[in-house]
């Protein structure tokens, strides 16, 4: 078990190693750079020559990388060019707690709501209910999830003015006021996913309704609802964590939008700002975050298997 | 105050051909008795409030000397001072003394300031000549090398004749001062604490120490930047606020949303395509004018096809400006004729339009330049086009079918802003359109962009006589002279259409009503130093 972590941890590293070097060519090769862009209109070759020195920027690529990497790892992040902004308080401590906190909060929404609403349509299969939460679901999973972000905006904040309308306060801070305007950001995200487990748990369950064990409960004479509950809905755990540690990319990415409609300083809006103002190194800094946000996530799935599923568990 | 026009009183003075003595006496006794006491602590106020504005664009820095953007002066002008602020009383743009009491001229090279008494920056230290010679050498040759180090390029040398007087002196007489001062992005004329600057160094921008009326105090990154009142600002009774955020924000609608749902109280500024909802919405009052701005169709002169004066001709009389106005701008912005803004009083001409002077639609003259182009067949030309600017990509969609009529197909690509920036700044482009924002001088809208060597002169258009009519109006002081001058120059810039002009824009903020005192002023500005909040 332990060696078997450990493996795959050291895969991890090999893997972010390649990500690192990906994301750092890929931007490089993008045309544009961030002198030009800091310096607005107003500038002469002296200053750009004198800012390009003063950043680096005129090291070749290689020096640039290993400059960069051997600062990374010692917690070394660097300073914004333009804004000279501390990039590991801006990423690590600014930036990305917003974005753990959205996408909790979505994944709790879908959790909560979907996985209810599957339940009860593989229980209802075939009635109106069933086709109701299937048209919701298609809805859900069609409609873009900023579309849906202004029109709530619009509804609730503007309208009726029941939430914010942007905004982050951190739930550390301040629990419920934090949680108050997460509620709209986070169902906006959240849309998809919770059609996504709605119909995935639909499918599981009814596949798992029709296992010989859950027949056995039956004719035990248990209560219907421990049936499907303790029985049925514990078996589909494990397709379930699986496919939202896959779709966590999807999660992210749609923080982007998420986070640029509701101005949530977080990840994504971070990412957007930095690759149009060419900074790298906030960039990789992101990159590098979300890679092993999604590494490390699907690495606790793996290793959430044998509590999820008993006959996993290694035999001594 | 009492409102002076300093150009005008020294351009006035200079003229008369006095004697330096006398000139030194009779415009100093003028300024002396105009500028206002500067006892400070004696009327203390009392602040309160807590005013939240969105701030749309991107804010690079809060170094003065460093900033590209307006949307961080925005910022900035809360923190720090000049020597001398720009002011407006509604009709005509003036620059009034700030952290100078007085302004005199010695002679027509040597400019002195004479500076408040008792005025300290926030971290303590005392404004005084050291202070703001070692800001201008900052600006001048500091390193790394201001973007705005050109704006003081002509001064000689500095002379601190005591703790509170300073003198300037120019290698020639220079007309631009004031503008170069406050003028553009470029706040080459602001204050910032030497000791801040030696403590933080090339991170001064995220811990600017001025005088102004706002102290720093945080600055979080896509969230918000804030600023607290400075009880010492040396303006007796001002600021009002407590308290100021500027929140970050990337999506004007929703900035928008949050004004009508009172969650901000303000935007720094308004994109035009929500101008209409603003107006339809009660609890918020626009500000905004056509300010010193003009936007255009550039062409690649270097290159063909557009090294053929002809064709270039062709382009600037077939856009329709009326249709760009509308199409592209809203119906907001204002025919354009020449380069030369309203907001600069002293040289615009408020009858341009039927002076005869400059460029507009006339298809027939279009198609007859047309006929006189090197290149008869159809001509495929690359429009580059980017998300960027006031209306983005509207432009180059409403420009293309008119140049459609006059046989020239544009190719139009959409690229991404950096991207745009860099083949622009290569000139790798046929067609591009473009704004130059927020001038206060014709020297500025003029010289920078369309000199033959000139760092801005992306079209690469080049004459010579439009250059030596730019610098001899530099060194003349007298606007009637300066600005017969500057007519001939665009003159030439118009007949050889080195660009297609096409409009004036108005620039907008919006403010809820619960805001009361805002001082609009056509420079992008958004001083919050008399702002208070119901």
């Amino acid at each position: 078990m332990l060696l078997q972590a450990l493996g795959k941890i050291a895969q991890t590293l090999v893997v972010l190693f390649f990500v690192s070097v990906a994301s750092f060519g890929l931007l490089k090769l993008a045309p544009g750079d961030p002198i030009q862009i800091m310096l607005g209109s107003e500038y002469s070759q002296e200053s750009y020559d004198s800012l390009k020195t003063e950043l680096g920027l005129d090291q070749p690529f290689l020096v640039q990388y290993a400059d960069w990497a051997v600062r990374f790892v010692q917690g070394d992040w660097g300073t914004s060019y333009v804004a000279r902004a501390e990039i590991f308080t801006y990423a690590f401590k600014e930036a990305l707690p917003v974005t753990l906190t959205l996408a909790s909060f979505s994944l709790a929404f879908a959790i909560l709501i979907g996985v209810p609403l599957g339940v009860l349509s593989a229980v209802k299969k075939d009635t109106i209910f069933d086709a109701g939460s299937a048209v919701l679901a298609l809805t859900g999973t069609a409609f873009p999830s900023f579309l849906l972000g202004i029109l709530l905006i619009w509804f609730f904040a503007v309208k009726l003015q029941l939430f914010p309308v942007m905004g982050y306060v951190s739930p550390w801070e301040n629990f419920w006021l934090g949680i108050y305007h997460m509620i709209l950001p986070g169902l906006t995200l959240s849309t998809y996913f919770i059609a996504m487990i709605t119909r995935l748990t639909r499918a599981t369950l009814i596949e798992v309704m029709e296992q010989p064990y859950i027949t056995a409960a039956r004719a035990r004479g248990e209560p219907s609802w421990r049936v499907v509950w303790v029985h049925g809905v514990r078996n589909i755990a494990m397709p379930l964590v699986t496919i939202l540690g896959l779709q966590l990319g999807v999660l992210l990415q749609g923080t982007v939008l998420t986070e640029t409609v509701f101005n949530l300083p977080g990840i994504g809006q971070m990412l957007t700002s930095a690759v149009l103002g060419r900074e790298y190194l906030v960039v990789q800094a992101g990159v590098m975050m979300t890679a092993a946000l999604f590494i490390g996530v699907n690495l606790l799935v793996d290793l959430s298997y044998p509590f999820l599923d008993p006959r996993l568990r290694a035999r001594k | 105050m009492t409102k002076i026009d300093h150009k005008k009183a020294l351009a006035d003075r200079l003229s008369a051909r006095f004697g330096r003595r006398a000139v030194l006496k009779g415009l100093g006794a003028g300024i002396v008795t105009a500028a206002t006491g500067s006892v400070p602590s004696l009327a203390r106020a009392q602040q309160s409030g807590h005013i939240k504005i969105a701030s749309i664009k991107v804010i690079d820095t809060l170094d003065p000397h460093f900033t590209g953007f307006l949307s961080s002066i925005q910022i900035i002008n809360n923190i720090h001072n000049g020597l001398l602020k720009i002011a407006y009383d509604g009709e005509n743009v003036t620059f009034e003394p700030d952290l100078a009491e007085t302004w005199d001229l010695e002679d027509d090279k040597t400019h002195v300031f004479k500076l408040r008494d008792g005025v300290k920056f926030h971290d303590g230290t005392p404004c005084d000549a050291e202070a703001v010679k070692f800001s201008l050498l900052r600006v001048k040759e500091g390193k790394p090398k201001s973007p705005h180090a050109w704006k003081l390029a002509l001064l000689d040398r500095i002379e601190v004749v005591n703790p509170l007087t300073v003198r300037l002196i120019f290698s020639q007489p220079y007309a631009f001062l004031p503008v170069a001062l406050n003028g553009s992005t470029g706040r080459a004329g602001t204050i910032v604490s030497p000791a801040a600057v030696q403590k933080y160094g090339t991170d001064y921008g995220r811990n600017p120490v001025g005088t102004g009326p706002f102290k720093f105090v945080s600055w979080k990154e896509n969230d918000s930047i804030e600023l607290e009142a400075n009880p010492d600002y040396f303006e007796p009774g001002l600021p009002k606020l407590e308290r100021a955020t500027f929140v970050l924000m990337n999506e004007a609608s929703t900035a928008l949303a949050a004004l009508m749902s009172g969650q901000i109280d303000g935007m720094t500024d308004c994109p035009m395509q929500l101008v209409n909802q603003i107006e339809a919405f009660p609890n918020a009052t626009l500000y905004g004018e056509i300010e010193g701005n003009y936007t255009f169709v550039g062409m690649n002169c270097k290159r063909s096809p557009f090294d053929d004066i002809n064709l270039r001709r062709a382009v600037a009389w077939a856009l329709d400006r009326d249709t760009i106005v509308k199409q592209a701008y809203f119906g907001r912005a204002q025919l354009a004729y020449t380069p030369i803004s309203p907001p600069m009083t002293d040289f615009f001409d408020p009858n341009i339009a039927t002076s005869g002077r400059g460029q507009w639609y006339d298809l027939d003259k279009a198609k007859a330049f047309r006929a006189k182009a090197a290149n008869q067949g159809e001509i495929e030309a690359v429009y580059m086009m980017a998300e960027r600017g006031p209306v983005g990509t509207r432009i180059a969609q409403t420009v293309a079918p008119m140049l459609a009529k006059i046989g020239i197909k544009a190719k139009l690509e959409l690229v991404e802003p950096a991207t745009w920036v860099k083949r622009r700044n290569g000139s790798d482009f046929d067609f591009y359109d473009f704004e130059w924002v927020a001038d206060l001088d014709p020297d500025e809208t003029l010289y920078p962009e369309f000199k033959s060597d000139g760092a801005w002169n992306f079209g690469g258009w080049v004459n010579t006589d439009f250059d030596d009519l730019c610098a001899q109006a530099q060194v003349e002081l007298d606007p009637a002279a300066r600005r017969a001058l500057y007519y001939k120059a665009e003159d030439l810039l118009m007949d050889e259409a080195g660009i297609a002009v096409m409009a004036h824009m108005p620039i907008y903020k919006v403010f809820s009503n619960k805001v009361k005192g805002f001082k609009y002023i056509p420079a992008d500005l958004v001083n919050l130093h008399s702002v208070s909040l119901d």
